[in-house]
């Protein structure tokens, strides 16, 4: 076991006993508000992972996102308020439309090359804000529609609803864990070994017997599937949907938070999205111009730190391991002539 | 009815022509650069800005016409130097950098010029009789310094020996750098042109449109409408473009929603975006 | 008498102006090691590409072992059993070596599984041994391929080829850049896969051409200019003209009619 696997998986113990405390333990230390924070940076962060599975794993950089985000999110939405849906088949809906997205759109997006495929996605993205825009009855356009929560479970005597803060925390919780077990399952897997091959180098994957289009489809329907439900879940957050959240501008955000963080890594997008939201937080209560910080953040992300934070992170605990094999691989290595 | 028509159609091809000299500015960073300007939008913006600033300090409007080209221009070379040249290597990247500095620009422009919108008089106030309606002096004269500024910079393309070097670098980077072209002094004057452009279409548009920190998020889907209806390299084809793409929507405009115009020129620019054979596919090896 | 492993038949090829490769008809036995050379710009990786589907023909047609493969994705080409290695060494470099061949590997052999963990894998981890074993490269099996020396990936490329079970290799100039040493390792390693694969070599090292060619086809200018065994060749009056004017290759040639 190398220093660095044993540092990230104590890290990863506290990590998790914090997120399974946040409702008892946040409170007592600062208030209430806060917990729904935590749990808004859980969507956000599974947001940040779409953008992230397909840049850092499969090198498509996708800038509309908030397309299946806003599929999700209105799925959600008017299932609940147009189609009086309860949560279950609301939730379902959503999933089901950002998916069905996906697919059709990443069968069109696919195929075009790594520039032409970053515009047409904001493309995409943009054609269906302006009709969510446009189709003020069933949207409520930029203003949004608002509903009431239908409860998630209720059996006997006993509801469980978003509208207790603690149950939606740890609903919030769950899901966004499970979504990033499965993308861990998926990047150690066969499959997204092959990702990563097409990543680096796609006619090399083609010629070794790779469909290159067919698997960034999938990948692509995948990263809508995270989308979706990070969307689906913020409508149920918010008891929100509005036409807004599909503008370019959240695809971007969501974009520079997965390389800040970094991208090709599974914790990237939760510390990116943690570290911008609470700087939003912290410093738009005395400066509402933290949009600048995020800007300059990009810039010197993208120049001096490309890999991103858990990028550097590893780069340094690599280079204490190193330090302690170096012996060996030395004695390897003069094998060669 | 058809004088409302009218009145939308020459807006448009007025308005095309201003976005022409906008979205040229993009064609030739994204044709030498590789870099998918995403500022482009708020560089437009800036130039509304400047001159809004230039009137106000100096109560002269056309020295806005000088002030805004000449601040993207330097705008411009920094933002090469400093920003888009360390990235060169990892150009996917080169987004993400450009989204930061649309953030930047529009927040420092909120912070100096604050968030509500102004209005700009226009410089030549007053109507004249055209094609049988009464139409705004300045809505022509801007498209006459339009047409003077694309004719200027097609010139400038052709027959100096700047722009012949610009050309060669977007035909054959490998080579022009073989003859000696300085290449790097190249992508700066490229950038800092497209900055210009931008700006100065944003000092002729300034008094028909509205002065505000968010009005380039909506000139930068348009912009690249332009770019990749009229295609990537074909200057001409852009500047035709974006004239054809505003003359359409304008006359959409007179019998539907604004938005639906939109709508329509996005579909259309994903149509050339998936159908069009050359460089847009996912070609191998060629 | 066997079916050849790969056919052409008038195989054509344009970039507006320039046909690259023009009418170009062959056919390869199979159990025979074939080499292609050619001066610069003959069309000889055009044609490796339009054979391994990189490029589509624009008239003309491609059989392998007397199946049409004209007009097929390069992946389905891949899987039928033609492999390549390119004229730029590339391989995934962010990859160990050892992920290089699995991957390699597993393209080529069953689907992709996306739920199980890629290192429970027995017969593939096997494999890869045996392949790094074969090509030497055991000791850097941990390795970021974009680490190596050009060398080493060249031998990784080799080994890619090797670990796909490929029914027809095409070498694209697999010497290039190689240090003597080196191509004489390569070499080695070319020689014995030829007893069990088809393989079809661009070269331009006239020292590895006549050493271990079967045949040799020389191409110029998007055709084919003289084919035949290596002495054949050697005593070709145009080849000698057009390709082999130099003094130098004249001790090759007086070593390879002697062989």
């Amino acid at each position: 076991m190398t220093l660095r696997s044993t540092i990230e998986r104590m890290l990863f113990a506290l990590f998790a006993a914090f997120m399974l405390s946040v409702p008892w333990v946040v409170p007592a230390f600062v208030n209430d508000f806060w917990v729904n924070l935590i749990a808004e940076v859980l969507i956000w962060s599974l947001f940040a992972a779409s953008v992230n599975l397909l840049f850092g794993y499969v090198g498509l950089l996708s800038f509309g996102q908030a397309l299946y985000f806003g599929f999700g999110m209105y799925g959600v939405g008017i299932g609940i308020d147009h189609l009086g849906l309860s949560f279950w088949p609301a939730f379902g809906l959503g999933i089901t439309a950002a998916v069905a997205m996906a697919l059709l759109s990443g069968v069109l997006a696919v195929r075009l090359t790594w520039h032409y495929f970053a515009i047409i996605t904001v493309v995409f993205s943009l054609i269906f804000y302006f009709l969510a825009v446009t189709m003020k009855s069933l949207t409520g356009g930029d203003d949004g529609i608002n509903f009431s929560m239908p409860p998630t479970f209720s059996f006997g005597g006993t509801v469980l609803s978003f509208t207790n803060q603690t149950f939606q925390y740890f609903f919030i919780l769950t899901t966004v864990a499970l979504c990033f077990y499965l993308m861990h399952r998926v990047i150690r897997s066969p499959l997204g070994k092959a990702f990563l091959a097409i990543r680096d180098n796609d006619v090399r994957a083609s010629l070794i017997g790779l469909n290159v289009y067919l698997l960034r489809l999938i990948a692509f329907v995948m990263a809508g599937f995270l989308a979706g439900v990070a969307g689906a879940l913020f409508a149920f957050f918010g008891r929100y949907a509005s036409a807004s959240y599909m503008f370019y501008h959240v695809s971007g955000e969501a974009v520079v938070w997965a390389i800040v963080g970094g991208a090709g890594t599974l914790f990237g997008p939760i510390i990116g999205t943690s570290l911008f939201i609470f700087i939003r937080e912290v410093v738009s209560t005395r400066w509402e111009h933290h949009a600048l910080i995020v800007g300059v953040m990009a810039i010197l992300v993208v120049i001096m730190a490309p890999k991103g934070l858990v990028g550097l992170w590893r780069d340094l605990l690599g280079r204490l391991d190193d330090r302690e094999t170096s012996g060996n691989v030395a004695k390897k290595l003069r094998t060669e002539p | 009815m058809s004088d409302t028509l009218l009145l939308l159609a020459l807006n448009g091809l007025i308005w095309g022509l201003i976005i022409a000299l906008i979205a040229l500015g993009l064609s030739i960073i994204f044709g030498l650069l590789d870099v998918i300007n995403i500022a482009h939008g708020d560089f437009f913006m800036v130039g509304t800005v400047v001159a809004w600033f230039t009137l106000q300090l100096t109560g002269n409007f056309w020295l806005g016409f000088i002030v805004a080209p000449l601040v993207g221009f330097i705008l411009g070379a920094l933002i090469q130097r400093i920003v888009i040249q360390p990235i060169r290597s990892t150009a996917a990247l080169s987004i993400v950098a450009t989204f930061g500095l649309s953030l930047i620009l529009q927040e420092v422009v909120r912070i100096t010029f604050g968030p509500t919108p102004h209005r700009i008089l226009p410089p030549i106030t007053g109507t004249v009789p055209l094609f049988g309606i009464q139409y705004e002096i300045y809505r022509i004269f801007a498209a006459g310094l339009s047409i003077a500024a694309l004719a200027g910079f097609f010139l400038f393309l052709q027959y100096t020996k700047v722009g012949t070097w610009m050309r060669a670098v977007r035909h054959d980077r490998d080579t022009a750098i073989a003859m000696g072209i300085p290449a790097q002094r190249i992508y700066i004057l490229t950038f800092a042109i497209g900055f210009a452009l931008a700006a100065f279409g944003g000092a002729v548009a300034a008094p028909i449109t509205t002065v505000d920190f968010r009005g380039g998020v909506d000139i930068l889907p348009f912009c690249f409408m332009a770019v990749i209806i009229g295609g990537l390299g074909n200057l001409p084809g852009t500047a035709a473009a974006a004239v054809l793409l505003s003359f359409m929507e304008g006359v959409i405009q007179s019998t539907a929603d604004p938005t639906i115009a939109r709508i329509a020129s996005l579909v259309l620019m994903s149509a050339v975006l998936l159908l069009r054979p050359q460089g847009l596919f996912k070609g191998y090896v060629r | 008498m066997t079916a050849p492993i790969l056919e052409t038949r008038r195989l054509t090829k344009r970039f507006g102006g320039l046909t690259a490769v023009n009418d170009l008809s062959m056919s390869l036995p199979s159990r025979r090691l074939h080499a292609i050379i050619g001066p610069n710009g003959a069309g000889k990786t055009t044609f490796f590409n339009l054979v391994s589907g990189l490029l589509t023909a624009d008239e003309g047609s491609v059989l392998f072992r007397g199946q049409d493969i004209t007009g097929l994705k390069p992946h389905a080409i891949s899987r039928l059993g033609i492999k390549r290695t390119l004229q730029i060494k590339s391989v995934f470099h962010q990859l160990s070596v050892a992920e290089n061949l699995w991957v390699t590997y597993r393209a080529s052999h069953g689907i992709l599984h996306p739920l199980r963990d890629a290192s429970d894998d027995p017969a593939g981890r096997e494999r890869v041994e045996r392949t790094l074993e074969q090509t030497g490269l055991a000791a850097l099996a941990e390795r970021q391929a974009g680490t190596l020396s050009y060398g080493d990936v060249a031998l990784l490329e080799i080994g890619m080829a090797l670990i796909s079970d490929p029914k027809l290799l095409l070498l694209d100039e697999p010497t290039c850049g190689m240090s003597p040493a080196e191509t004489e390792r390569a070499v080695a390693k070319i020689r014995e896969m030829a007893k069990t694969i088809d393989i079809i070599i661009i070269e331009h090292d006239m020292t590895v051409v006549f050493g271990i060619a079967d045949d040799i086809t020389v191409m110029a200018q998007g055709a084919i200019l003289a084919s035949g065994s290596p002495a054949e060749i050697a005593n070709d009056e145009r080849v000698r003209e057009a390709y082999l004017g130099r003094p130098e290759d004249e001790d090759f040639v007086e070593e390879a009619t002697h062989a």
